[in-house]
């Protein structure tokens, strides 16, 4: 396929999401959209490095959760940091169970109506949505550092350009970046090419890994994004989404 | 010097008289001792002088893990707490208290392999530890809180994800049996007390770091999935408790009570736990269900989920919700724990109107967990609740307690088996108020003194399952003959080794485990049917030897002895064999020092005799056979009279056991006569500064 074919697919396939979930048409957004030119990055071919990255190319799956079963044993975020980095790290965790274990994602704000061991038992795992378009990290990264997987379409940190900024982390509204002191570097979910470790990991079964689906609006924020997109990203923006 | 992977590197010193805080180097310092236990006794030895007092500031305190906490390895989340045992009578030795949940994790996290606590500080404190921020700050707000208020307030303060181990009131008031909880449930007794007497109400833990792995992370990740692929339910019972379409033998007293139809009642909606095929990494989380096996059937519908420690897969704590608690007694419809803890509240009574294993039991238990792990209180491995029962039954109570405090107590509520009866007995032990409450907190040994009655008539009762020096017998002759007998005599607490329960109460037939005792003992001898054994053998005195030595091992490098060892497996492919391997291949594979299971036995020796050594060295005498390795009446006798080694009895014979400690001081190259461990021995195991140390006080033998 050539490029030009893949991007045209990359880009049919981000409206046919889009519009189903807005009111805007589809033939809206052909029109508004028309001339404009849509980076597919991903770690191994690069498109034209002069282009902003816009819209990314859906992953293929994605690790979801079941409260209700979780034990909270933490061997998720073990698997996660040992097995793929050589290192116990909680802290770089690309799942993160560890901050809502003992108050829930409400912290301990929220007295005895609290999650976790000191509230109702409840351990909330926080995992990457794998976001569809507008993938907030990766449009929020200067360096366009948040790429594609190819393997899974995953959203993954390129540890070759990640400058370590940290805006990334700032984009998430699920604090799912994590920053890695020891690399100075951004980390977050990569799905361990298809066969992720903290899946297989996990004492309970308590998390799955399934075919992708847009997660984003059913879990609650965890802080408002304060990450600033840059004015040639955001004029990229407006020509598919100024009328 | 060469850097290891595992350990954090650092040992933090935090003198709470001085208020000096300072860090140590862990290899360079306690590398021979590998962490846990090891760095405790070290200390003790090195620190801590002989006549101290528990409560007295010249005692320490040392929380200590080892390369394994905090790592991937299943089953390193316990801390271990080494100090002068303040229930150990009639005088304080050394003794150590293991509590699981976070801590552990976290500690390493932070950065450091131990916290020795010296001192006392003026005024009630407490200590955090953020990673290298360590401060004492000031406690006296916190100060009479209960522990779940004192940890929130902490949690506060430091943020949610701390791990925070605090006492309550129990452990301020200096009542020997109290506890330190970390994690809402998981405590460590004895350990209260001590905390208060150098008014430090908590530690509270925050680390944001990582562990280096020092082997290859591929190899790291092959060892961890094997040593789960040998994994069975708690205590390493590898067969199912009811039949299983997978499995080839069942065993009703197994602690794997999983099954189809079995749930998990009370998560939204019930989870069944299915029939757990042990090829299914997946579903390890559900064999377990302590509530069920020490409550009742009854605990299904209340069961929430499993909990426990970080990075362990069976979770041994299991979180019940039963509303009509809250309704009943105004407490927290949610509790958790384990094991005896599980059944703190239930166990003070006789009876119930509705049985022994009905709704009021489990409401009694709700109400027991409610107030141990708030005012923390200890049970002394369920010896408070066989006292408390004995003495009222005897009229001891009545007789000891003024009249006036006695009717302020609603008997007639405790003979029906009201567990409100426990709101009037258990804040009142916490506090010391009255004679009653001041008693049962001192422990049993100082409790017997007390009240003038003597330690034979509590050694001569089968059913008091009391041993010596003020503590309860801990998987002794019943699981496992003389092995067990031995093993009981060790240590200046209640034994907490599982290394041989875990394989003898395993669930599988005794052909199995014959041979598989073979391969690891050398001979089928060392293994009998519990209630139909064999006369002593050398192959059992192995078998004791090596129990005690990975007991010391686990709580050494963070493993736990009560889920480990991993000798048998749940895998019929195998032979239902395990790996004896398993701690070998770990350790060496996250520190990156390569170390047989040899070597690494010979490091558990050198921690064990250590432990003997501050015995012997505390108690100032070396004739440890006669006065310290004692063995309590009734492991002699039989309630009808069966004689020794005949089916259905657990009596053991009294030359056989002289035999049998014969035997095993041999095994352990200790002088038969005295049972102390001889200069060539100590020497052996590089303890050659301890032997000239004893031999300067004529301890050796």
């Amino acid at each position: 396929m050539t490029n030009e074919s893949r991007t045209r697919e990359v880009v049919e396939k981000t409206l046919d999401f889009v519009s189903s979930r807005s009111s805007l048409s589809r033939r809206d957004f052909l029109f508004v959209t028309g001339g404009i030119l849509v980076a597919v990055s991903t770690l191994k071919a690069h498109a034209d490095k002069e282009t902003p990255l816009i819209i990314m190319d859906q992953a293929a799956g994605l690790v979801i959760a079941d409260s209700t079963r979780c034990v909270g044993c933490l061997r998720c975020e073990l698997a996660c940091t040992e097995f793929n980095d050589g290192k116990a790290s909680p802290s770089t965790a690309r799942i993160k169970v560890r901050r809502n274990l003992n108050y829930g994602p409400q912290s301990m704000y929220s007295g005895q109506r609290s999650a976790g061991n000191w509230g109702n038992g409840l351990i909330v795992q926080d995992l990457c949505k794998q976001c569809a378009h507008p993938v907030p990290c990766a449009t929020a990264c200067p360096n366009d550092a948040i790429v594609l997987d190819p393997s899974t379409n995953a959203r993954v940190v390129d540890s070759e350009k990640c400058v370590g900024c940290r805006m990334c982390q700032r984009a998430c509204p699920w604090e799912m970046i994590s920053f890695d002191s020891d690399t100075q570097k951004a980390t977050k979910c990569f799905l361990c090419n298809g066969h992720p470790k903290c899946v297989e990991a996990c004492p309970s079964g308590a998390l799955s890994y399934v075919a992708w689906r847009d997660v984003t609006a059913e879990v609650p924020p965890r802080v408002i994004p304060t990450a600033i997109i840059s004015p040639e990203k955001t004029q990229s923006c407006m020509d598919c989404h100024q009328r | 010097m060469a850097t290891y992977g595992g350990w954090a590197g650092k040992v933090l010193r935090v003198n709470l008289s001085s208020g000096k805080i300072s860090t140590e180097d862990t290899i360079e310092k306690y590398k021979d001792f590998l962490g846990g236990t090891g760095i405790g006794y070290k200390v003790m030895w090195d620190e801590v002088p002989t006549g101290t007092k528990p409560f007295d500031p010249e005692n320490k305190l040392i929380f200590a893990i080892g390369p394994l906490a905090g790592t991937g390895a299943p089953c390193n989340g316990r801390t271990a707490i080494t100090s002068l045992w303040p229930t150990c009578w009639p005088r304080p030795l050394v003794g150590s208290g293991h509590m699981g949940g976070d801590f552990a994790a976290q500690l390493k996290y932070a950065g450091y392999d131990a916290i020795i606590v010296e001192g006392k500080a003026d005024r009630p404190v407490w200590l955090a530890v953020t990673n290298e921020n360590v401060e004492i700050k000031d406690a006296r707000n916190l100060w009479g809180q209960g522990i779940r208020r004192a940890s929130l307030d902490i949690s506060r303060e430091m943020g949610p994800e701390a791990s925070v181990a605090a006492i309550g009131q129990a452990g301020e008031y200096m009542v020997p049996m109290s506890v330190v909880i970390n994690s809402f449930s998981h405590s460590a007794g004895g350990i209260g007390g001590v905390m208060g007497s150098k008014h430090l109400k908590a530690i509270g833990v925050l680390g944001t770091g990582s562990i280096r792995i020092g082997g290859d992370k591929g190899e790291w990740e092959k060892v961890i999935k094997l040593h789960l692929s040998l994994f069975g339910a708690n205590n390493q019972h590898v067969v199912p408790n009811s039949p299983q379409p997978w499995a080839e033998h069942y065993n009703p007293r197994s602690r794997w009570v999983a099954s189809a139809g079995r749930q998990w009642g009370a998560a939204l909606p019930a989870i069944d736990t299915g029939t757990c095929d042990p090829h299914d990494l997946n579903k390890i989380a559900y064999r377990t269900n302590n509530a069920a096996y020490f409550l009742g059937d009854k605990a299904w519908k209340y069961t929430i989920r499993g909990n426990g420690c970080t990075a362990c897969p069976i979770r041994c704590h299991t979180r019940l919700k039963v509303p009509s608690v809250a309704e009943k007694y105004g407490i927290s419809e949610t509790g958790q724990s384990t094991c005896v803890r599980l059944m703190f509240g239930g166990k003070f009574f006789k009876t119930f109107p509705d049985g022994p294993k009905g709704e009021t039991a489990i409401e009694a238990c709700m109400v027991g967990m409610h107030f141990a792990d708030d005012l923390g209180l200890w049970d002394n491995y369920g010896q408070l609740q066989r006292d408390f029962q004995t003495l009222y039954a005897k009229g001891i109570i009545r007789e000891k307690v003024p009249e006036k405090e006695f009717k302020s107590y609603s008997w007639d509520k405790y003979e029906q088996g009201d567990p409100s009866f426990l709101f009037e007995l258990l804040p009142r032990m916490a506090t010391k108020q009255g004679e009653l409450g001041t008693a049962l907190g001192l422990g049993t040994g100082h409790l017997l003194e007390r009240w003038e009655i003597p330690e034979q008539e509590w050694q001569q009762n089968h059913a008091l399952l009391y041993w010596k020096q003020g503590h309860p017998k801990h998987h002794s002759s019943e699981d496992a003959g003389q092995c067990g007998v031995i093993i009981n005599t060790q240590y200046n607490r209640d034994a907490q080794c599982h290394s041989h329960t875990n394989f003898t109460r395993n669930g599988l037939p005794l052909e199995v485990q014959k041979q598989l005792a073979t391969k690891i003992w050398g001979s089928a001898d060392a293994v009998d049917t519990a209630g139909a054994f064999a006369p002593m053998n050398q192959y059992k005195a192995k078998m004791a030897k090596w129990s005690l030595l990975r007991k010391e091992l686990h709580d050494s490098i963070s493993l736990c002895n009560w889920m480990g060892p991993w000798i048998a497996s749940p895998l019929k492919e195998r032979g239902y064999s395990g790996e004896d391997s398993i701690e070998s291949l770990l350790y060496s594979t996250v520190t990156g020092d390569k170390k047989s299971r040899e070597e690494l036995d010979q490091i558990a020796e050198r921690i064990f005799v250590l432990h003997r050594a501050l015995t012997i060295r505390d108690m100032e005498t070396k004739d440890m056979r006669t006065k310290h390795d004692t063995i309590p009446d009734w492991v002699f006798e039989d309630a009808k009279g069966k004689a020794p080694f005949s089916k259905g009895t657990i009596r053991m014979d009294k030359e056989d056991i002289r035999l049998a400690m014969d035997m095993f001081y041999e095994e352990m190259g200790w002088d038969k006569a005295t049972g102390s461990p001889t200069r060539e021995t100590y020497r052996k195991l590089g303890l050659d500064d301890i032997a000239a140390e004893l031999a300067k006080r004529g301890l050796l033998p």
